[in-house]
């Protein structure tokens, strides 16, 4: 046993211990632990293996940058994989497993890799698995994610609910260390919305493991004395827990709060993650810096740790990484780790310090080896030893851990998502955030001010600046006091040389020096080729501690400033963010709205089998007693329609109301066919054709007084054409006086069809509606008995003798109740699209299967339809190019099978007989066909080369998919009653 | 023969005919409003905006340049209609709505905590102020939202997407144990 | 792409709300226009790095059809007007 348990200190509370479950052993932290640091406590040191080599790897930080501790928590649906026990809240029952290792983290096959790791160099896969290209997925591929990969997503329906939330405010403060806690006092003060986020689910950054005082307190007393004057200013958010991942155009932010990941059991009213997406009108990046690790031989050891990672074990968790620390440093926080361990009890084995001179003062008695580094580390599973190198001599230090601190790394990746680049302090030797402008500013050590009184000052003073320039006026606070101040200075040093082992720059992807030397030998040496081809950067942790180390790595391999090299690009997210985060409650039923039509309930009583119709539930049909298909069902509705009556809903159909003097003028540049002379009382179809000459909709349209119109579209093409619609009034005619609004769900409307249909509805009309009183396309105000106002509209899609009557929404269902009621008697049915698809292509009547975006009226047979009178309408001009008028154009026919029991389908092609099916042979295609009732065959409607013409010719459906060819004759596409008796009875 | 014809509210099926338990946040639907879309004549826009102003204890919801939603509580489909039309004769057109539309009465506390699970726009109190109405998008679904009082708002939505908001607005008030009834006033 | 959109009538808004179209730059040629002025109109289409005037749709909102002039590469915007304001000043 080497990492311990301090006996006091920390803040943790040691009154509630907590028990946890790590690979099936069960352990004990407290309340205030991340999973690494109850972990250590119990010296669990080995949490994992590498990625490519398989070697054992132990805890390196104490925060989101962690690449080794990657481990998964929970089971089955529920686990999450590649969680950092770094920032893993620790909770009573928690249950963690290592991951990559087989059979278990202490005895690795895999880590046979590590024996061939001469052959799994920068470019491996690249040069080894090139050939044969079919190998890839059968046989590579397969291999290598079987050996390589961490945590495994599982396939189970994550059971969890996430949610998605807006927040605003004047000022976003992303950090709550010494910074951002100045910050958002400050502004908090002066009156601005502030919102403070953290991702760690205690506020206070680095003060809660400083060991300097402020303000003649411990920093964690200031910290809660800043924390309760916070918390008692309304206009103050504290977000603990949260992510903020992303910066965003128009400074919006995107985070994630993990509102229940700290629980076992999660409360099912409250989401376990929410994504927030934060407008702010300005935000401080106070994300502080990260210690950068140095890369010496044998670094990845379990037992070597950040030196400040290792200092916040011990100040705020009250753990010991060692009995026996040896520290490798480039500058002064390594003193300052050794300082604080030492004043735990622990005992510091050496400093090595890679500088020639400083004026560090080492605890007491501790040894300190200057102009050294450290070549190798001994041990296996841990560490035990630090090979030291001083002016050509070795020696081996014995220790149970290492510390290192290579200098400090801005935190500045929010500053540089949105496309500018870092940029190269040569005073600072890092990369800090460039000017992005008023929306974002950085401070703290964020922006390079690494002391605490410097901290405290930026955020403090940047939030003055913030506050002015959004109108606030501050109150000045003279800033607080430190004492024991912290020095941040070192001498850069990219790698430690002569390492006698693998000196690893990416932990988690098993990159180490010489894949960088590699990489640029063989030509990869700009940053972002270096990057793919070493894979440095490139795991889960987007290479937060490797990054750097590679710009300075490839600048010092080259003699040039790591100025000239730059940095990898930075894309949001900043740390990985689950998918149902991001999904929200956007899933099941509510991924997107259903919409359910006024006659939805009526349809549900009558039997009604529904189909989703965009976002509407339409009947598709409606099933009796007995009838085991669909064909049955409807075989029955469109019979009956024929002889009888059927009622079908037909709410869903746009309905647009459209005003003003110009309102007939309006439709008229909006349809190919006239409207201006429509009279009043008067339905007429029209077709709306696109810019470029091909159908965009149909409808009716009726007059209903001299300035106002109710237009219809179809189902599918509602929302479209009214901005189209829109569009036209807004930025073609703005001058033409018309104004027009939606009216689709005011009302509830029923298509009643079928030559009994005038007597059912008569029953229920008060008006006269014979045929010479309402002929067809007759429309208008009726009153139905009881003195209900409702539209009635003599339209018919079906070809048989047909009405559309509309009442308000809210009585649809009664109505339809009604005419059902009176039409009992002269058998009506309910009937749904499947019988209404029928029953239209019976009678040659297109849809949206006709009008698939390259058929022109005249193809359709609407030809006639075609104003040549009116001066412009939309798609006049390009209907008349040669390509719109071509006497070979695909024209629409009908088609019946020869053998009247084959079957045509929609989709099937059309050859002339003998022809091979080719795409130079192709004379058209089925673009809608049945089984026809009325008829006892299958019939389709067609478009074919020059069809019109072609009646009575032969022409073979070929139809690759079901693999059948079937003869059919070409016909006129009207199939029932082409002389329009039934319709004007 | 003489025929009534019952009128259905969309979420007949889905709300309890009799008030329950009551949460601080509650959503109280009306089972009928009068709702009239206003649409001013060319030129009209500001005699409008007048006579709406002046139309009493009529709710006037902004829903873009020239184009209201007149609500009315008291009134029928009938009388709103009418009574506009002598408002603003000449001035504007008009669409019943009152079938087309259902309102959504949304009170209590977190009533801002809730909406913003959906609705992007700032609603604090200060920026979206009583009196204060748009369209907006709650979810996936485009609305009218008004600020009806202190920690009140009004959602408007289309008929056909009632249901889907009604289920969306149960999630979102999860958190807050959110409760919901038809309106006792009507 | 914008985060948010000021739209002129309704405010602040995010760009869910609305739907784009394309360039706004396009006048719809008199009908008698030669047959290249209508292809233009019609079919062809710039896709230019920097500043760019595009109808958007505030479909969720107030409805109007707005002109969003924007930076397609710094996703910068400059202005938002009404569609048929500009549509009026440029004499359609």
């Amino acid at each position: 046993m080497t990492a311990y348990r301090l006996a006091s200190g920390g803040l943790i509370d040691r009154s509630a211990p907590l028990d946890f479950r790590f690979d099936g052993r069960n352990l004990t932290g407290f309340s205030g632990d991340t999973l690494a640091s109850a972990l250590l406590a119990n010296d669990q040191l080995l949490v994992g293996r590498s990625f490519k080599y398989h070697r054992p790897r132990g805890i390196v930080t104490a925060g989101p940058s962690e690449p080794n501790a990657l481990v998964t928590i929970g089971k089955g649906a529920d686990s999450d994989p590649n969680t950092k026990a770094t920032v893993a809240e620790l909770y009573s029952g928690l249950d963690a497993h290592s991951q990559n290792r087989f059979p278990s983290l202490k005895y690795d096959f895999g880590a046979v890799n590590g024996l061939l790791s001469p052959f799994l160099g920068a470019g491996f896969y690249y040069k080894t698995f090139m050939w044969p290209a079919a190998f890839w997925e059968k046989v590579y591929e397969p291999i290598i994610r079987k050996a390589a990969g961490l945590g495994r997503a599982v396939l189970e329906r994550d059971p969890q609910a996430y949610e998605k939330c807006w927040a605003h405010c004047d000022l976003l403060v992303i950090g709550s260390g010494p910074t951002g806690l100045m910050a958002a006092l400050t502004a908090g003060r002066a009156g601005l919305r502030v919102i403070l986020a953290d991702e760690d689910f205690r506020l206070g950054g680095s003060l809660l493991g400083e060991t300097a005082r402020v303000n003649d307190a411990s920093a964690q007393d200031f910290t809660e004395t800043v924390l309760a004057e916070l918390r008692s200013l309304p206009n103050v958010t504290m977000m603990p827990r949260t992510t903020v991942f992303g910066w965003y155009d128009d400074n919006v932010f995107g985070a994630v709060e993990r509102v229940q990941k700290h629980v076992a059991l999660p409360q099912a009213k409250l989401p376990v993650e929410r994504l927030w997406r934060i407008a702010a009108k300005r935000a401080l990046l106070a994300t502080g810096a990260e210690e950068r690790p140095l890369v010496f031989g044998g670094n990845d050891r379990p037992g070597v740790i950040m030196a400040g990672a290792m200092r916040t074990y011990a100040n705020r968790f009250g753990v010991a990484a060692g009995k026996s620390v040896a520290i490798f440093t480039n500058g002064s926080a390594g003193y300052r780790t050794a300082a604080d361990l030492a004043a735990h009890g622990v005992e510091i084995a050496a400093i090595i310090d890679s500088r020639a001179e400083g004026a560090d003062v080492a605890p007491d008695g501790v040894r300190v080896i200057r102009s050294a580094s450290v070549i190798d580390t001994k041990g296996r599973q841990r560490v035990c030893g630090a090979v030291v190198e001083r002016s050509g001599f070795e020696q081996t230090i014995a220790c149970d851990a290492i510390a290192m601190s290579g200098g400090w790394n801005p935190v500045i990746h929010l500053a540089c998502q949105r496309g500018a680049k870092a940029i190269w302090s040569e005073d600072l030797k890092t990369f800090l955030a460039p000017d992005v402008g008023n929306g974002l500013v950085v401070a703290g050590a964020a922006a390079g001010r690494y002391t605490l009184a410097g901290c405290l000052k930026d955020g403090a003073e940047k939030a003055v600046v913030i506050a002015a320039d959004l109108g606030f006026s501050t109150v000045s606070h003279t800033a607080p006091a430190v004492e024991g101040e912290i020095d941040p200075s070192f001498t850069a040093l990219w790698y430690s040389p002569g390492a006698k082992a693998k000196a690893f720059v990416d932990f988690q992807n098993d990159v180490h020096v010489k894949d960088i030397g590699l990489a640029l030998r063989e030509g990869f040496g700009h940053v972002e080729h270096a990057k793919r081809y070493t894979t440095n950067g490139m795991a889960t942790d987007q290479g937060k501690l490797s990054g750097i180390n590679a710009t300075g790595l490839l600048a010092a391999m080259q003699g040039i400033s790591p100025a000239d090299v730059g940095t990898t690009t930075f894309r949001p997210f900043y740390t990985p963010v689950a998918f149902g985060a991001l999904a929200g409650t956007s899933r099941d039923e509510h991924a997107a709205p259903v919409r359910k039509s006024p006659l939805h309930g009526w349809a549900q009583r009558n039997g009604a089998v529904f189909v989703d119709s965009g976002l509407w539930f339409r009947p598709a049909y409606f099933s009796r007693g007995g009838e085991k298909t669909w064909r049955e069902s409807t075989d029955r509705e469109v019979r009956n329609i024929r002889e009888n009556a059927g009622l079908c809903d037909v709410s869903t159909l746009g309905k647009i109301e459209v005003f003003g003097p110009d309102a007939a003028e309006f439709l008229n540049r909006l349809y190919c066919n006239p409207f201006l002379k429509l009279p009043v009382g008067k339905a007429r179809y029209g077709l709306m054709l696109r810019e470029d000459g091909m159908v965009y909709d149909d409808g009716t349209t009726s007059r209903l007084s001299h300035e106002h119109f109710v237009m219809t579209t179809t189902t599918a093409l509602a929302g479209g054409v009214m901005s189209h619609m829109e569009y036209c009034a807004q930025v073609h005619w703005p001058d033409l006086k018309v104004r027009f609004c939606s009216s689709t769900d005011q009302w509830a409307q029923m298509a009643i069809a079928g030559p009994k249909a005038r007597l059912v509805l008569q029953a229920l009309v008060e008006d006269d509606i014979s045929d010479a009183a309402f002929p067809f396309l007759a429309a208008g105000a009726v009153t139905l008995r009881g003195g209900l106002k409702a539209r009635l509209f003599r339209i018919s899609f079906s070809g048989e003798l047909a009405y559309e009557l509309a009442v308000p929404a809210g009585l649809g269902e009664a109505v339809a109740d009604a005419v059902m009621e009176e039409g009992m008697a002269h058998g009506i049915c309910a009937y749904g699209l499947e019988a209404l698809n029928v029953l239209r292509i019976e009678k040659g009547h297109v849809t949206h299967a006709e009008f698939a975006g390259r058929v022109t009226p005249d193809d359709a047979g609407f030809g006639r339809m075609v104003s040549a009178q009116k001066p412009d309408f939309i798609g006049k001009r390009l209907s008349t190019r040669y390509g719109l008028t071509a006497a070979d154009r695909m024209q629409m026919v009908g088609l019946k099978p020869v053998e009247p029991d084959q079957h045509i389908r929609a989709g099937a092609h059309l050859l002339r007989e003998g022809a091979k099916p080719s795409t130079l042979n192709d004379q058209g295609y089925v673009s809608s066909a049945c089984f026809s009732p009325t008829l006892g065959h299958d019939i389709a409607l067609a478009f074919l080369k020059s069809g019109r013409e072609r009646y009575g010719e032969r022409v073979v459906v070929w139809d690759k998919l079901a693999g059948a060819e079937v003869v059919a004759e070409i016909c006129n596409p009207v199939f029932v009653d082409p002389g329009n008796t039934k319709l004007n009875s | 023969m003489s025929r009534t014809y019952i009128s259905r509210h969309p979420l007949d099926d889905l709300l309890p005919l009799e008030p329950g338990i009551r949460a601080v946040d509650h959503l109280d639907v009306p089972r009928s409003s009068a709702i009239v879309s206003v649409m001013a004549m060319d030129g009209e826009e500001a005699s409008v905006t007048a006579g709406l102003a002046a139309s009493g204890d009529v709710s006037i919801r902004f829903t873009g340049p020239g184009e209201w939603l007149a609500v009315s509580q008291s009134e029928t489909p009938e009388s709103l209609h009418r009574n506009l039309s002598l408002l603003l004769a000449e001035t504007a057109y008009f669409v019943d709505q009152s079938d087309g539309r259902v309102v959504f009465r949304l009170s209590g506390p977190n009533v801002r905590r809730i909406l913003a699970k959906g609705i992007a726009t700032d609603l604090h109190p200060a920026i979206f102020e009583v009196g204060t109405s748009s369209n907006v998008l709650c979810g996936h679904i485009s609305i009218n939202l008004a600020r009806t009082g202190e920690n009140e708002f009004e959602l408007i939505v289309m008929r056909s997407f009632a249901i889907a908001l009604f289920d969306d607005l149960k999630v979102m008030g999860r958190e807050f144990d959110l409760s919901a009834g038809f309106s006792v006033r009507g | 792409m914008a985060s948010l959109i000021h739209c002129p009538h309704c405010g602040v808004r995010p760009k869910e709300e609305f739907s784009i179209r394309g360039d706004a730059s396009l006048i719809r040629p008199d009908p008698e226009a030669s047959d290249e002025a209508w292809n233009d109109y019609v079919h062809i289409r710039s896709n230019p790095r920097g500043r760019y005037r595009e109808h958007w749709q505030h479909v969720a909102g107030c409805r109007r059809w707005l002109v969003v002039e924007r930076d397609t590469f710094t996703h910068e915007v400059f202005a938002v007007t009404d569609a048929a304001s500009s549509a009026r000043e440029a004499g359609r």
